[in-house]
């Protein structure tokens, strides 16, 4: 089985992030880890190479330079290869254009399965897998909890649906999205991290690829950040009051109904 | 291109999503303000009662009614909803930020090469520019997207994110016959629902959630009860998860779901930043602990710092005499 992971370096969920004094631009903490997500795409396509001998895993990810240690990380847990696709001089922030780069990126590779988290904890999209999906002209199902592969050049997947679950076989080439419940993503083996030290990263530049060149153009995306801005802050804990649980229910429901008329 | 707003109309065994009375509420104020028309889009399967009950709402109601549409697929709603972009041309085409809006909203947009902005919460306009409010980071920061306006846009909402307006429309019913075809890829091979009388945590106005304090799965019987009581739901922390006490489905926080209630209780919740990324838009945030060092009384608008056990009974009773005065 040939498979592809995409996956996206963001900003760990403990870093500083700082918005400029003209609310244009944002100053992050180099503080940089795999998408929470992504590491279930990565380890379920181990687990398959771990069933099916005959497999190949290759990671891509489009974004800067850093994002070279996370293709790393993934080479230790146990994946082939890694690219690169050096958005340095592109447009990295609209799902659309990532979309097609990976889509055309997946395209000159070739692949039985494309693997990739639910969404980015940065942008919170959820929408890379879909599009990258449609543009490759394959099915995809999101946030799959269950995977396995069939004999008859299928897959069967459980996903989540709203308040349920589904069962799906589907032919491939399959572009699945993957979430929390699917595996428990590992802990690279220092061997692993070893064998990641000596592995070359292959960096490529987008216009390499069969993309329309609208895409990579500078102002490629329809959609600009206008602003940003820190959320509302909320008043300073209010602790309700009383000595008794008596009284701090009653106290509690008298400020839910008549201070904030909620209830 | 007109300037008309598609809003996408999602139901459920027959009842109209509350998210989508929302959407109609706020594109009506956005038709309005383009000077356009509003479309409110049922697509599915003997839909008449859902699109009777939506006049009041848009100026037009566009149904596609057939039986491979009774269970929503990507395929399928795909194929039908860009006929109908087709035919009417929309400027503004809006969606729930739900598990049906995430699966097939961001595949229309690759068809049509449009932009998207996804998991948006608010709306504002300059001059004729329509601005999108859209949280990043997990809620640590808000952006406000700018739309180029020469091109359609996709845009999904998160539930709860506006108010639902009383409808004093009288839009049209317009049948669209546009042929439906499954995908032959794609085989069913089973679907299972399990809560589906309750409403969903995202649609939910009132969560109570409990985490590792709660001490064990049995002892979520208070919380249910009192969730069943506001007609709300229960939901969970990370910790609880993982013990495998609670379902995945019941998650909140940046692993799980995000949630805007109008009530979140957190009983036992630490308040680990992850959760907060979660449940931090609801509008008030009640936290019982009887730890005062809880970090997530930092977060709340009420803390309660009591034992759960003592207190949530009481609080059940107080509730329930609310409920009967009302």
């Amino acid at each position: 089985m040939n498979i592809l992971v995409f996956i996206k370096q963001v900003a760990d969920t403990e870093a500083r992030i700082i918005i400029s004094s003209d609310n244009k631009t944002l100053e992050i903490e180099n503080k940089y880890v795999i998408n929470f997500f992504d590491e279930f795409a990565i380890e379920e396509a181990i687990r398959i190479k771990e069933k099916i001998k005959d497999s190949r895993i290759t990671i891509c990810t489009y974004g800067p330079a850093r994002s070279i240690e996370g293709l790393r990380t993934a080479i230790a847990m146990g994946a082939d290869r890694a690219f690169l696709i050096d958005s340095t001089n592109y447009e990295s922030d609209d799902p659309l254009i990532v979309a097609e780069i990976l889509a055309a990126f997946a395209k000159k590779e070739g692949f039985d399965c494309i693997l990739c988290g639910r969404q980015a904890i940065d942008d919170e999209n959820a929408n890379i897998g879909a599009m990258a999906a449609e543009f490759l002209n394959i099915p995809h199902v999101n946030c799959i909890t269950r995977l396995d592969v069939l004999e008859n050049g299928k897959v069967r997947v459980e996903s989540e649906i709203e308040g349920g679950k589904k069962v799906l076989d589907i032919t491939l080439p399959v572009l699945l999205t993957t979430q929390k419940g699917l595996n428990e993503p590992r802990v690279p083996f220092i061997t692993g991290v070893m064998k990641a030290m000596k592995t070359e990263i292959i960096t490529i530049d987008p216009a390499s690829l069969d993309v329309p060149k609208e895409t990579l153009d500078k102002n490629a995306s329809k959609t600009i950040i206008f602003s940003y801005e820190a959320p509302p802050q909320r008043l300073p804990v209010k602790i309700v009051e009383g000595v008794t649980s008596g009284e701090k229910a009653k106290a509690l429901i008298k400020a839910l109904r008549d201070d904030v008329k909620v209830i | 291109m007109s300037k008309d707003v598609f809003v996408f109309v999602e139901s459920k065994e027959g009842v109209i999503r509350k998210v989508s009375l929302e959407l109609l509420s706020k594109g009506k104020e956005i038709a309005g303000h383009l000077a356009s028309r509003l479309h409110a889009v049922v697509i599915g399967y003997q839909i008449n009662d859902i699109a009777e009950s939506l006049k009041v709402y848009s100026d037009s109601v566009i149904t596609v009614d057939n039986e491979l549409l009774k269970e929503y697929s990507w395929d399928t709603y795909t194929a039908v909803f860009a006929e109908l972009i087709k035919r009417y041309n929309p400027y503004m085409i809006l969606g729930p930020s739900t598990v049906t809006g995430k699966d097939f909203f961001p595949r229309l947009a690759a068809r049509f090469r449009s932009p998207m902005v996804s998991d948006a919460i608010g709306v504002d306009f300059d001059d004729n520019t329509v601005k999108i409010k859209k949280p990043l980071f997990g809620g640590k920061i808000l952006s406000w997207v700018v739309c180029r306006s020469d091109s359609m846009i996709f845009v999904t909402f998160r539930p709860n994110s506006f108010s639902i307006e009383a409808g004093d429309l009288n839009g049209a019913i317009v049948e669209e016959h546009i042929e439906v075809t499954r995908d032959p890829r794609l085989n069913i091979v089973s679907v299972e629902k399990t809560i589906s009388k309750k409403v969903d945590l995202q649609e939910a106005d009132f969560i109570i959630c409990g985490g590792r304090g709660v001490n064990g799965p049995e002892n979520f019987q208070i919380l249910e009860e009192i969730a069943d009581l506001m007609n709300g739901r229960v939901g969970a922390s990370r910790s609880v998860v993982d013990s495998k006490w609670r379902d995945y489905d019941d998650q909140i926080g940046k692993s799980g779901k995000t949630v805007s209630p109008k009530i979140y209780m957190g009983c036992g919740v630490s308040g680990a930043l992850h959760h907060i990324m979660g449940m931090d838009t609801s509008k008030v945030i009640v936290a019982i602990n009887k730890d005062p060092n809880a970090p997530i009384f930092q977060y709340a608008d009420y803390g309660v710092v009591d034992d759960m056990f003592d207190l949530l009974p009481i609080l059940k009773n107080e509730l329930q005499m609310v409920k009967e005065e009302v």
